[in-house]
């Protein structure tokens, strides 16, 4: 038997899944051609929002017409999806993604105007079913888990915490040695009781068990989350509205790579595929707390660099202030350095160009083979909210070590170290990026 | 040394062609048994449809002998007949011929039917023989008949005649030669073909020799309008003619005569012509000296304010027969014919017809469309490639911009019919290049071939339009499954869906103009499938 709250919202999917699609058969019977409206979700149609700091679908829409010969199989798709995502939703079933590809793939036979008989498939690779989704949750404006469609749970949370979840409750505090597995259906929960002053998600599933077994957030009264690498979108939206519901302030904890960097910026202002359901996803007050590269080198390296004029005028171009940030001495030795920092490959680098731009690296890098080796993303101009004074200096002073280094590696020094001294004293005197 | 000497005598016509005959067409047995259908063929339509009268024509072809390459071809026709006392001449005088006017008919020169009994005489020594009688005769008359061909005379064998029992007309023409069947067929039956596409108003019957039966039944009622004998158009004419018809004529003055003898020709053109030649007008015709008529003929050559020649001469097919025989013969997707108005080379009026014919059965022309040419109705096989027509096809019409690309099953059928074809050389096979007539040739085949371009370039549209539609009606069932199933309960379901099915065949159909039937169809197969 669900739950009163999955029924409710069931309910729910199903009344706004009918709605919009009467409005379609009235077109139809007033002998219209039937048009989906949808807001266009392409690279060009994604902005990102200064004011709100995230990631959005921009303005343009798109009108998909049936009897647009272009447009007619995306039109007929959208109209599958809907209905087996209905009849799931109606048999109180929670398929997932991958269950609604082979629902709805079936194929279509049919003779042709010179008698051929020709068969066609409803969709061939769950790439086409997935984009489908993505087009009716944004016809619909509703997210895929308001429609009960369920993805493999990978987020895990553990801290002073009482949730309902279905009709159980479930204190976070007593989950032993091990986690509470996000559900698909973050919406579905229900807060009852917080005690705790922050939120630390880790990137690394590893480091996550570490602290959680050290007693970690009941010391220093976090609620910890781990996104177990990407974060998926349930792991997202809980982070989201446990932050916004108790208003506590998230911090990310992530490895000091691009790879990391990025992880960081999706839960902070959204990822770009996804950017329709930014608004309820990312959480735009998140803070990047480590690893930074000042924390691995402090920002001697930095300084040399930005001696040179030009250097020093370019960046501050590219990012006014970025050479009076405040000086930052390392956490790292010299012979710790070496043995914990990882060199960085040509992916990595191309990631960062990606995400500061292109400049950056030029000024950055020393070595000739290396800027070579980039060349072909030459006039990239970075991510808007990567263009800050810190962040700038971060990734210069990757460019100009090539290293990389991942928090394994932090508590590899010692997670005493990690959990007494490296966070700590970083929330406490505000060394992070917002 | 001793000189050659020389031997001088003159021959008949008769022993000319006697000699001579490959230049009629008699060159070997195959070739002859052909030559011998046609002749007697176009005789005997030339006694039907030029005198308006609807053809029924029949062929017999048999073999003769046991043992000797020996056939009987007999063809009869339901024509005008011949006079009694006229048949000796028609088919034992060489060049003796009632087509000396000037009128468009098949036969010309009065040497075809001769040819015939020539060869026959030379090969198989049989005699011809004639079975004919004229509407309103009490009698029918039969002749044998055989050609002194010293003399060029006929020698009549037998003659008789009986009484009618029915008010037959016509003329049955039978005669055996020496000749190669085997080898012949398929030309004899090319050229039937041939023939029945531009006569889809005649009855045509062949019996083979291995007892098949060739039939091209009459399917339309239609006769093209039959030629009127006319008189010479003053450019048409030559100094001969003119000598002989002031030798021969009753008028008091040579401005009476060329105001009888030629057409447009007034008072006013007489006049004048005889002013620029200086002849007074009230002359004597036959005291006209040798040097008067030089500068009359030449006058008359130069004058440029003639009508131009009467083209009443002349018997078009016109173009509903046109393309009823390309339909009998090739159930076209696309035909079209077009009768170009009259023309003239030279004093001679010509008019130029063109049918078109494409898809179907029609037969691929792999470089260029396959080209049936036709001169005064007879259909032309040989000597294709040096035909003024073959050299329009060829040369003078870019195929591209009509949109058509070879391999194409296209056939361009040109009919020239004139009092004069301008035939290159004795064959009679290809005609030639007369700037007047190519100039037609062309604006004819361009003129039909518009037609098939805009045919076409509407099919290309339709195609499209039916793709287009095939392109989202194949949806249809799917998007009402999927509406229905969102909006209506499990015993609603079909009913909207259904209801879903129609309105969405309409939209569909209006939206890409293309039938309703088409669109059920494509939706019924897929409910079938399902
Ligand atoms: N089947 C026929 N019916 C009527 N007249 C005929 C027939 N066959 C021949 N003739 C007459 O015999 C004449 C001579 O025929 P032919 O030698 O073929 O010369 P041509 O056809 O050129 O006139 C024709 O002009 C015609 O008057
Ligand atoms: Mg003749």
């Amino acid at each position: 038997m669900p739950s009163q709250i999955d029924l409710a919202a069931r309910n729910k999917a199903l009344d706004i899944i009918k709605n919009s699609m009467r409005s379609l058969v009235e077109q139809i019977s007033r002998g219209e051609k039937p048009i989906l409206v949808i807001p266009k979700r392409t690279l060009a149609n994604t902005i990102y929002d200064l004011r709100k700091k995230m990631l959005l679908l921009g303005p343009e829409i798109q009108h998909r017409s049936f009897t647009d010969v272009n447009e007619a199989k995306k039109f007929m798709q959208t109209l599958l999806m809907a209905s087996i995502i209905f009849d799931a939703l109606r048999n109180n079933e929670y398929p997932t993604i991958r269950d609604l590809y082979y629902r709805g793939k079936h194929s279509i036979s049919y003779k042709t105007i010179d008698g051929k008989h020709v068969s066609e498939n409803t969709w061939e690779e769950q790439r086409e079913s997935d984009g489908v989704i993505r087009d009716l949750e944004v016809y619909l404006s509703v997210l895929r888990e308001d429609l009960l469609i369920l993805s493999k749970e990978k987020g895990k949370v553990v801290g002073n915490l009482v949730i309902r979840s279905g009709d159980d409750t479930i204190d976070l505090s007593k989950m032993g040695h091990g986690a509470y597995a996000i559900e698909p259906t973050p919406d579905l929960i229900e807060f009852v009781d917080v005690d705790a002053e922050y939120i630390l998600v880790v990137e690394k599933d590893a480091v996550f068990q570490q602290l959680h077994r050290y007693g970690f957030w009941r010391k220093y009264k976090a609620i910890l989350v781990t996104s177990a690498g990407q974060p998926d979108r349930a792991t997202r939206r809980f982070v989201r509205r446990l932050s916004d519901e108790y208003k506590l302030p998230v911090y990310i904890l992530a490895d000091s790579d691009p790879y990391g960097y990025y992880i960081y910026s999706v839960f902070k202002t959204g990822s770009i595929t996804l950017s329709y359901e930014s608004e309820r996803l990312a959480t735009p007050s998140a803070k990047f707390i480590g690893v930074m590269m000042t924390d691995i080198f402090g920002d001697s390296v930095f300084r040399k660099i930005i001696k040179d004029k030009d250097a020093r005028k370019t960046l501050e171009e590219i990012a006014p202030g970025v050479s009076e940030l405040k000086p930052k001495n390392p956490y790292l030795s010299e012979s710790e350095r070496s043995n914990f920092v990882i060199k960085a490959k040509t992916k990595d680098l191309e990631r960062a160009v990606e995400l500061v731009g292109y400049k950056v690296a030029d000024v950055c890098i020393e070595d000739k083979d290396v800027k070579n080796k980039i060349k072909k993303k030459e006039g990239l101009t970075g991510y808007p909210w990567f263009s800050t004074p810190e962040w700038t200096r971060e990734l210069c002073i990757f460019f100009n070590t090539l290293s990389k280094l991942e928090i394994e590696a932090m508590a590899s020094k010692g997670l005493k170290f990690l959990a007494d001294k490296y966070i700590p004293e970083k929330l406490s005197i505000g060394d992070w990026i917002d | 040394m001793s000189e050659l000497k020389e031997v001088y005598r003159a021959v008949s016509p008769a022993e000319f062609f006697y000699k001579y005959r490959e230049i009629a067409g008699f060159a070997n047995p195959a070739r002859a048994i052909y030559q011998t259908i046609r002749e007697l063929v176009e005789n005997a339509l030339d006694a039907t449809d030029v005198h308006g009268i609807p053809p029924d024509v029949k062929i017999t072809i048999r073999k003769a002998d046991e043992t000797q390459d020996f056939y009987q071809v007999t063809v009869e026709d339901n024509g005008i007949g011949i006079p009694p006392n006229i048949v000796p001449n028609a088919f034992g005088k060489v060049l003796f011929s009632s087509k000396y006017v000037l009128r468009q008919s098949r036969g010309m020169y009065g040497l075809g039917v001769k040819m015939v009994v020539l060869y026959a005489q030379m090969t198989t020594g049989r005699p011809v023989e004639v079975i004919t009688s004229k509407s309103g005769y009490k009698r029918i008359y039969y002749f044998k008949l055989r050609i002194d061909v010293n003399k060029n005379e006929p020698v009549v064998i037998e003659a008789g005649s009986w009484r009618k029992t029915r008010d037959w007309h016509g003329t049955i023409v039978s005669v055996t030669i020496e000749g190669d069947w085997s080898r012949a067929k398929s030309r004899v039956l090319e050229y039937l073909h041939r023939t029945a596409i531009v006569l889809p108003y005649a009855n045509i019957v062949m019996l083979t020799p291995e007892n098949e039966i060739v039939y091209y039944p009459r399917i339309v009622n239609t006769m093209p309008r039959p030629p009127v004998e006319t008189r010479p158009h003053p450019q048409g004419t030559d100094l001969e003619f003119l000598n002989s018809l002031v030798k021969n004529t009753d008028f008091k003055t040579i401005e009476e005569l060329l105001i009888h003898s030629f057409q447009s020709m007034g008072e006013v053109t007489a006049k004048q012509i005889l002013q620029v030649a200086g002849i007074n007008p009230e002359r004597k015709p036959s005291e006209l000296s040798d040097n008067e008529l030089l500068s009359l003929i030449n006058a008359m050559k130069t004058y440029d304010k003639y009508k131009p020649p009467s083209s009443r001469a002349l018997s078009p097919l016109g173009e509903e027969i046109i393309k009823a025989g390309l339909r009998r013969a090739f159930n076209p997707e696309y035909v079209d014919a077009v009768s170009r108005r009259p023309s003239a080379y030279s004093g001679h009026p010509f008019v130029v017809e063109v049918g078109i014919a494409y898809g179907g059965n029609t037969p691929i022309g792999e470089d260029k469309p396959i080209v049936l040419r036709y001169a005064n109705k007879i259909p032309l096989l040989y000597d294709e490639a040096t035909d003024v027509i073959t050299e329009v096809v060829k040369e003078d019409i870019s195929w591209d911009n009509y949109m058509i690309s070879f391999p194409s099953p296209l056939v361009i059928l040109v009919h020239v019919c004139s009092t004069k074809i301008p035939f290159k050389g004795v064959g009679k096979e290809s005609i030639a290049d007369i700037p007047e007539l190519r100039k037609e040739i062309k604006l004819g085949i361009m003129e039909v071939t518009r037609g098939l371009k805009q045919y076409l370039s509407k099919k290309v549209k339709e195609e499209e339009a039916r793709r287009k539609a095939e392109a989202v009606a194949k949806y249809i069932p799917e998007v009402a499954r999927s509406l229905a199933v969102i909006l209506a309960d499990e015993n609603e379901l079909n009913t909207l869906r259904k209801e879903i099915i129609s309105k969405l065949t309409t939209i569909v159909a209006k939206k890409t103009g293309v039938s309703l039937d088409l669109i059920h169809g494509i939706v019924k197969s897929i409910e079938a499938e399902a």
